[in-house]
């Protein structure tokens, strides 16, 4: 019985699985995405019972101040209880991704979800999206974990999370797919797509057992002309100058907040309170803001260009508020509302300037602001396309939505060249996609590349000597050491004594340490490989000595590393 | 190469006996302290298949501006080279990246708890995660620096006590102490002990480093651990048997955390040989 329960713990050892795992990964992604999809069922349905609960209480004054305490609640749960920092999450998923094979800590597969649900039940001004896709990321990576799968195949199982869960919360399988690779995966490929496709599936059939198959957001038919094609080059603009604002918005309230000498859950419980103040004149501003958005998709706004430009404006705020100070929770829900509430400005503003037009109506500018919304700040066009054709069912815009994806998104790269979710990570230099440069170097390390077969050689030796000690070594190289000390003073290499090797002469008159360079570059055993390697094209070098302590240690070549880096490549890229 | 033992610097007087205990280990073993000064109180460890977070008790972050000099005189008088560590890369903000690319590490029996609660019989949560998905040994000290003159090792013929003989081994050539064996002898005879070192390769390696072998062949286990020196080093094995092997701690090495209070240098289930 034993031998049979060790060997299902390590399923990838499995002569089934050991050529191609593609079987395993499904198997497994059936499994993540159920998983997965019933958290963000589990998160969806409970913001709806408090959203529900204190929708009764929202008239009186004192509802000002929830919005804080949920926050402060979230910040101290997060804290004190599960010892985790606030934030949106998807940025740690990616990092980890990046840089330690999908690596996730249990704890974050439901600390997200209670958090959030506590920030954004209480009316907070953030999306229940970004928790629900670190927590089934955290769910996929910790069921690798326990069945001792490779890095590939765990970084695959995050994205099958990730999938499941975004396609459970909208019940919408390829944006789920789609917005799995194109943004934590950061890369396509048909080793992660056949298994995070799966996951999309089961989450959304998970979603639909649960809560039946609903669109979230129903629409009439819109009839879409040339003229409204050729306006959305104009949203697309709007829609990108918002992306920023709001991109920008939330950074500087997080540097404001960081600057308030107060505990975690006071500066939370600050935005909060104003979050609640704002909410209290313009509601459209608190929780997820669905409510908005449907009236925006129907058409049925009756509000002018003023109002639907100052909600958007005070979502942005709001959002930063609740976000920047503390409270816990995504982005995706805000930019939906954002980009309906910009669209509809648009709508009123073309169509009091060209009124003799007959645009279509501003329900589709509404869906459409929405794609340009979350296609700019995520810059991820094709997750901002699927995401709103299928919350909304609105295949016949697929067209304008395509321009208004991919203008915003290319706007957007201009003007800010990381996505929100990937801005700290790069100017950190901690983006780190799987099989690229970069992480492939991070992946090996200068110990293992160490090359020690290097004779050493004392300065005080004669050349007739040395000359006797290259005929016994395959190198080019010699490190030389002080003969007392053993400490590292330069390096020899066959071209310096060349002039001399030909004039038996000079083979007694001339010393070891007259020949050798005493300031030749070295490195370290901590260095970076991508500076390693840097240094050698700069300096036309193919082999450099590794010192530690001024102890040399051996010899890093370029034609090792890039021997090892192709190795490591294929196993990054699974192709063996 | 330089083999290094990562240390978690506590500015307090627990924390100075913990420091001298890592500095006596270097010096014996002839490795390289390298010194962490916590900033926040918690910090990510990613193994390779597992990432433990250390919530550290906040005596951790006690009096910052001495406890770089603090840690710096200790390891001048102990005549090592103080080598800081800084962490180059966050998870989160406050949650800095440990590397574990190190061959030894140390720290107290609980990382997370008041001094007040660290006592025998208590091993904390993370640091048994860090046992169970490390690659290095840990030291675990005893509250009080003592130095310890010689290494014991509890062998049980099993694979996982094995491992922890070759460590053994290992230690006393590196520190030139003697080594002691300590086996509770059960079904299988003295001989039967033997032949397994002989199986395993480890019989010439022993020889020279073998003080004494002794076999408790009556009495309770817990009643033997007497016999052990007061001054020894203990290594052990930190691993159950079957389907439980990576998952808890065997019933033997649960016995001599909780009635012994000599440094413990504990190999975990993913322990593997270096040189």
């Amino acid at each position: 019985m034993i031998p049979i329960l060790k060997k299902l713990k390590y399923p990838g050892s499995w002569s089934l699985f050991r050529s191609d795992d593609r079987l395993l990964l499904m198997i497994f992604a059936i499994i993540v995405g159920i998983c997965s999809g019933l958290a963000a069922l589990f998160l969806n349905r409970s913001l709806e019972i408090m959203l529900e609960w204190l929708h009764h209480y929202r008239g009186n004054w004192w509802a000002i101040f929830l919005p804080a305490v949920g926050a402060a609640l979230s910040s101290l749960f997060l804290e004190k209880i599960v010892n985790e920092g606030a934030g949106h999450g998807v940025p740690e998923v990616i990092y980890a991704v990046s840089r330690y094979g999908g690596l996730l800590r249990l704890r974050s597969s439901f600390s997200r979800l209670f958090s959030s649900f506590l920030t954004i039940g209480s009316g907070g001004s953030a999306g229940p999206e970004a928790p629900v896709v670190m927590s089934g990321a955290s769910i996929g990576s910790n069921i690798a974990q326990v069945f001792s799968l490779n890095d590939r195949q765990r970084v695959a199982l995050v994205g099958c999370g990730a999938a499941g869960a975004i396609a459970a919360i909208f019940n919408a399988p390829i944006s789920g797919m789609v917005f799995a690779i194109e943004v934590i995966l950061g890369e396509w490929s048909t080793m992660n797509i056949i298994p995070i496709a799966i996951a999309a599936v089961a989450g959304t059939e998970v979603s639909r057992l649960l809560k039946g198959n609903q669109i979230a957001f129903a629409h009439r038919i819109f009839n879409i002309h040339f003229h409204d094609i050729l306006a959305c080059v104009g949203l697309a603009v709007f829609c990108a100058l918002a992306s920023i604002l709001l991109t920008r918005a939330l950074r500087s309230m997080h540097h404001v907040a960081k600057g308030v000498a107060l505990p975690l859950w006071c500066r939370a419980a600050i935005g909060g309170s104003m979050v609640g103040a704002i909410g209290y004149f313009l509601p459209y501003v608190l929780g997820e803001g669905y409510h908005a958005i449907r009236t925006a998709i129907e058409g049925g706004f009756s509000g002018g260009l003023l109002l639907v430009t100052v909600i958007a404006l005070v979502k942005i705020l709001s959002t930063a508020l609740t976000l920047g100070w503390g409270g816990s929770g995504g982005i995706f829900a805000p930019c939906l509302v954002i980009g309906a509430f910009v669209g509809l400005s648009f709508h009123r503003i073309i169509a009091a300037i060209w009124s003799s037009v007959p645009w279509v109506n501003e329900g589709c500018f509404a869906l459409l602001g929405m794609t340009g919304l979350i296609s700019g700040i995520l810059q991820a066009p094709l997750t901002g396309i699927f995401l709103v054709i299928e919350i909304t069912g609105g295949y016949e815009v697929i067209l304008p939505l395509i321009v208004v994806s991919a203008i915003s998104t290319t706007l957007c790269h201009y003007l800010e060249p990381a996505s929100f979710y990937l801005k700290d990570l790069v100017e950190q230099g901690q983006l780190l996609r799987p099989g690229t440069d970069a992480r492939v170097l991070t992946d090996l390390s200068i110990q293992e590349l160490l090359e020690t077969d290097c004779i050493c050689v004392h300065p005080n030796m004669r050349l007739a000597d040395f000359i006797g000690i290259v005929k016994s070594s395959h190198r080019n190289y010699f490190p030389v050491e002080d003969q007392q000390s053993r400490q590292f003073v330069g390096m020899i290499h066959l071209d310096d004594i060349r002039p001399y090797l030909f004039d038996p002469a000079m083979h007694h008159a001339v010393l070891t340490g007259q020949v050798m360079d005493p300031h030749v570059k070295t490195i370290s055993l901590h260095d970076d490989l991508s500076e390693v390697l840097q240094k050698m094209d700069d300096g036309h070098i193919f082999s450099m000595p590794v010192v530690a302590d001024n102890r040399f240690l051996g010899m890093i070549s370029k034609a090792t590393l890039l021997d090892q880096y192709r190795k490591e490549l294929m196993v990054q890229t699974g192709r063996f | 190469m330089t083999q290094k033992l990562f240390h978690i610097f506590r500015n307090t007087p627990l924390g100075r006996e913990t420091m001298l205990q890592s500095i006596y280990f270097c010096q014996k073993m002839g490795v390289l302290p390298t010194t962490y000064i916590p900033e926040f109180t918690k910090f990510l460890m990613y193994f390779e298949n597992d990432v433990v977070q250390v919530d550290l008790d906040p005596s951790y972050l006690s009096d910052p501006d001495t406890a770089v000099t603090h840690m710096e005189q200790l390891l001048e008088e102990g005549k090592i080279k103080p080598d800081l560590f800084t962490p180059k890369n966050y998870t989160a903000s406050t949650l800095p990246d440990i590397p574990t690319n190190f061959e030894f590490m140390c720290c107290p029996r609980s990382i997370s708890d008041l001094s007040s609660k660290i006592g025998l019989g208590y091993i904390g949560p993370r640091v048994r995660r860090i046992i169970q998905a490390a690659r290095f040994p840990v030291l675990i000290t005893s509250p009080v620096f003592k130095p310890w003159q010689s290494i014991a090792v509890f062998f049980g013929g099993s694979a996982n006590a094995v491992n922890a003989l070759r460590l053994s081994v290992r230690v006393a050539k590196m520190t030139g102490m003697s080594l002691n064996i300590f086996t509770q002898a059960g079904k299988t005879t003295p001989s039967g002990y033997r032949s397994i070192v002989q199986a395993k390769g480890l019989e010439k390696p022993l020889k020279s480093v073998l003080n004494h072998w002794t076999f408790f062949e009556k009495g309770r286990f817990e009643d033997n651990l007497y016999e052990v020196p007061h001054d020894a080093l203990v290594v052990m094995g930190a691993y159950g048997h079957g389907i439980i092997r990576d998952i808890m701690f065997g019933s033997m090495m649960e016995k001599i955390q909780s009635t012994m209070s000599n440094n413990l240098l504990i190999a975990g289930p993913k322990y593997t040989m270096i040189g």
